[in-house]
């Protein structure tokens, strides 16, 4: 089946200057198509995961309109900053990064989800892995809900591959529930071919003392989008993002990370590393917002940018968004080349240029990889990175 | 406190809030709303030749065919059919400050305007309303070849082909909505050109009042630094307050040519009924430095982004800002720099403070060319919130097209430390004081910049907002 409609995503919290091309993205009809809609068997599915398959899209977001009040409650007034364009995702079960065209999407095509359940006080140990191998032309769209009842606590990483030279449609939608003290650790791995057209959504919400863990990989495709939109609802909520790219190429990456901070006492932690090679473009969009009533809290964003060839493009937006007068919040943002301190110091240890930069890359994406809390996986991610550079 | 409230008022709030009664008999008044036939009178008005007709007809074209811009603050409040284009006071512009109409001349006296001239000035523009009322340079500095005169004067000279060649190129009437409307309306403000190699030790200022309610105000002020030349420039603005929204849509085009350098020096404290939405844009050749400094208190909504294109090989820029948002203000401000010549450099230092529901909002834009080798651009933004009604919001925007650029970025929000608030109580000063204290210690990056006649008024513009008047 091929979709005939465009899909705006990705769009930035806050509208800023049109010709900085940041406020938001498009995935063309063209890219979109779609002949499978289910998430694969897991790989790994340790005890304590009750899982129920195939749900339709709409009915597995029931259980974030049934805690909408409490998900969207904040203790204060909310007075939105200058154009503001959070109300155009009102619509969705939960508001995700990359916003409601994927839920609209999802809904039209008749995409299923799985229903990922720990119960309360459960943790488990063990991490569910769903590996994604995607064949030459296939076009897939499938949608996961987690579900992290009190005190519990799961890790999911899911892997979407191919070979190298295949290309293709990869859509996913993953909605997170942290409820009180509940921990959700989510790894993402995209290795997909050269010529893949490939999204990724996010959304979340963590009651008290909850945590979501958000670590990424991309490190294929032609095309990706991806978002994350965490609500730090209650207090003591927290969200940690890791993510490490690795773009080359003509090929492109757009990013909308966003930590919605309505709690007292959260904290968000968002940090992106990565390499940009040949004609690749990367647009990073990473929004702290401190809404009304989220005192004593703090969110920190750092962007490390190593670009190695004149002709990349990098488009960056960290946002700071802040109506709450006890909040801590700062971003930092690196971009440059290798500096010549370091280039200098590795060629004095016998370390010629280009395998000083094949160090650096590799040190920022291994960084990233070596969290993988499953040791074969780890490995065969950083022997992936290790080959394809 | 009540003490230190009566310290606070005694730095004279009425300076700013003077208002001048505007006669039939002394002022001469458009009707309002903005059309071709308006746009011709201002033309009359003007004395226009014919090229700048024409070009004021072009931008009102654009301007109906443009639409609002979609990402600040709402200016749904501005109504341009309720705001008259032009009011001038029915004297001709003077020379001799003696000769200055005596309403006129005592606004700019409480405004210590022709003190500061006569103390720390090389020469001084003074606008009221549409209108320069009164121009002025030391002789010794235009002994130096330094002109320094009213735009309209200007164009009637020898340099009118100067000014032909230079007028809204930086600032094209396409640029926005209210760059066309700037084109199509504009009155008064200043032509500087400083010649090759001339060093003008101090500043030349020029103040911008707007007395007029439901007026709007469009002085251009252009400025042409030549090589190796050297000029610090003051501007300084005010205005009543109404219960009818003003609107300024000024624009100001600067020209910094090779190892020339030019200081641009803002304080800005319209009356907060002001939509303030001026256009600052400079362009500087090579080895040129341009560094800007500017306070922004005033105005009820604020577009404010000077821009600066390094286009010549190590050129420099430097911005170093700070907004206070008080109650019933939506100030949107921050710095634009686009990086083209090899090893360029920008700096951009923005404080900004949120008060009594007052949204301050810092934005910018940072690009860096393929041509732009070896550029190098740090950005740092500091947000104070004040309270919990208020909102500070920082949206920075890069955009990077070459390997070899070092660009560093960091923005911080935070509060006021209670910790230092309790150490001043400790010493016998009040919550408020201490308060006021350590605000103007966090703005001391831009007010050691200024010179210190201005410094001091940007501090007392402190206490009197953080005194909540």
């Amino acid at each position: 089946m091929n979709k005939d409609l465009n899909m705006k995503v990705n769009v930035l919290p806050v509208l800023t200057y049109g010709f900085l091309k940041v406020n938001d993205s498009t995935v063309s009809e063209s890219d979109i198509k779609i002949d499978s809609f289910e998430t694969p068997d897991a790989s790994k599915m340790p005890q304590g995961v009750d899982v129920k398959r195939g749900v339709d899209f709409a009915k597995a977001g029931e259980i974030f309109i049934k805690n909408k009040d409490r998900i969207m409650y904040t203790t204060g007034e909310f007075a939105g900053p200058n154009a503001d364009t959070t109300g155009r995702n009102d619509g969705q079960a939960i508001r995700t990064g990359m916003g409601i065209d994927v839920d609209e999407l999802m809904i039209s095509a008749g995409a299923k989800c799985d229903i990922y359940t720990v119960e309360e006080n459960v943790k488990v140990s063990e991490p569910v892995i769903i590996e994604y191998k995607m064949k030459d032309g296939e076009g897939c769209i499938s949608s996961q809900v987690i579900h992290a009842k009190k005190d519990s606590e799961i890790s999911v990483i899911l892997v979407y591959e191919s070979e190298k030279e295949f290309g293709g449609f990869h859509g996913i939608s993953t909605r997170l529930l942290a409820e009180e003290g509940a921990k959700i650790n989510i790894y993402k791995i995209q290795m997909l071919g050269d010529k893949f057209i490939h999204f990724d959504d996010i959304g979340g919400a963590c009651f008290k003392g909850g945590s979501i863990g958000v670590t990424t990989l991309e490190l294929g495709a032609e095309k990706t989008w991806t978002g994350c939109l965490v609500n730090l609802v209650e207090k003591d909520a927290e969200l940690i993002s890791n993510m490490g790219y690795l773009v080359r190429y003509n090929n492109f990456l757009d990013v909308n990370y966003i930590a919605d901070q309505r709690g007292k006492n959260t904290n968000s932690v968002m940090h992106a590393k990565g390499v940009l090679m040949d004609s690749a473009t990367k647009v990073f969009r990473g929004t702290i917002d401190f809404k009304n009533g989220s005192s004593g809290s703090a969110g920190d964003e750092q962007e490390d940018t190593l670009m190695l060839s004149p002709d990349v493009v990098n488009r960056s937006m960290p946002v700071i968004l802040c109506q709450e007068e006890d909040v801590d919040g700062r971003h930092g943002a690196t971009i440059g080349q290798l500096g010549e301190d370091l280039l200098f110091y590795m060629q004095t240890r016998g370390i010629d240029e280009e395998n000083a930069k094949r160090m650096m890359i590799r040190a920022r994406l291994d960084s990233v990889a070596r969290t993988i809390p499953d040791k074969e996986l780890e490995q065969r991610v950083i022997f992936y990175i290790q080959n394809i550079i | 406190m009540s003490d230190n409230k009566q310290k606070v008022v005694e730095i004279d709030r009425s300076a700013y809030e003077f208002k001048d009664i505007e006669t039939e008999k002394d002022f001469y008044r458009m009707e309002e709303g903005l059309d071709e036939e308006t746009v011709l009178k201002v033309s009359a008005e003007k004395n226009d030749p014919e090229w700048m007709r024409d070009f004021r007809l072009k931008c009102l074209k654009i301007y109906n065919e443009m639409e609002m811009p979609k990402w600040g603050p709402s200016i749904e409040g501005l109504d341009m059919d309720r705001i008259t284009s032009y009011v001038r006071h029915k004297s001709e512009m003077k020379n001799n400050w003696e000769d200055v109409p005596e309403d006129i001349k005592n606004t700019f006296e409480r405004l210590g305007i022709p003190q500061a001239e006569r103390e720390s000035l090389a020469g001084v523009g003074a606008q009221y309303d549409s209108e320069l009322v009164y121009h002025n340079v030391k002789d010794e500095v235009a002994a130096q070849g330094v002109i320094y005169t009213d735009l309209e004067s200007a164009m009637k000279t020898e340099y009118a082909d100067m000014i032909k060649s230079h007028f809204m190129t930086l600032i094209p009437p396409t640029d926005h909505k209210f760059a066309a409307l700037h084109g199509a309306v504009w009155s008064g403000g200043s032509f500087v050109y400083v010649p090759k190699g001339v060093k003008v030790d101090i500043p030349l200022q020029s103040y911008f009042r707007l007395n007029a309610a439901g007026a709007g105000q469009f002085e251009h002020t252009l400025i042409i630094v030549d090589e190796g030349a050297d000029l610090h420039f003051i501007e300084g603005c005010s205005a009543p307050k109404y219960n009818v929204a003003n609107l300024h849509a000024g624009a100001v085009e600067l020209f910094v040519a090779k190892n020339a350098r030019l200081r641009y020096s803002t304080i800005e404290n319209w009356s907060k009924n002001m939509y303030n939405l001026n256009t600052k844009r400079a362009l500087i050749e090579e080895n040129g430095i341009m560094e800007w400094v500017s306070g922004s208190f005033g105005s009820h909504t604020g577009y404010l982004y000077p821009m600066t294109i390094l286009k010549g090989d190590h050129s420099k820029m430097e911005f170093t800002g700070i907004t206070f948002a008080g109650k019933g203000q939506n100030l949107d401000t921050g710095a634009k720099v686009v990086h083209q010549g090899v090893g360029t450099t920008s700096v951009i230092n923005s404080k900004s403070i949120s008060k009594d529901g007052g949204i301050g909002t810092y934005r910018s834009s940072v690009v860096i060319q393929s041509s732009a080798k070896k550029a190098k651009a740090s950005v740092s933004c500091d947000s104070l919130m004040v309270d919990s009604i208020s909102r500070a919001d920082t949206i920075p925007g890069m955009d990077i097209r070459t390997d070899d650029a070092d660009v560093g970025h960091e923005a911080k929000i935070g509060r006021i430390s209670d910790d230092a608030i309790f150490y001043l109580m400790s010493r016998g000063i009040s919550e408020e004081e201490a308060k006021a204290m350590i605000v103007s210690g966090f703005a001391n990056p831009v007010s050691k910049e200024l010179p210190l006649e201005y410094a001091v008024e940007m501090n007392n513009l402190i206490k009197l907002e953080m005194s909540g008047h």
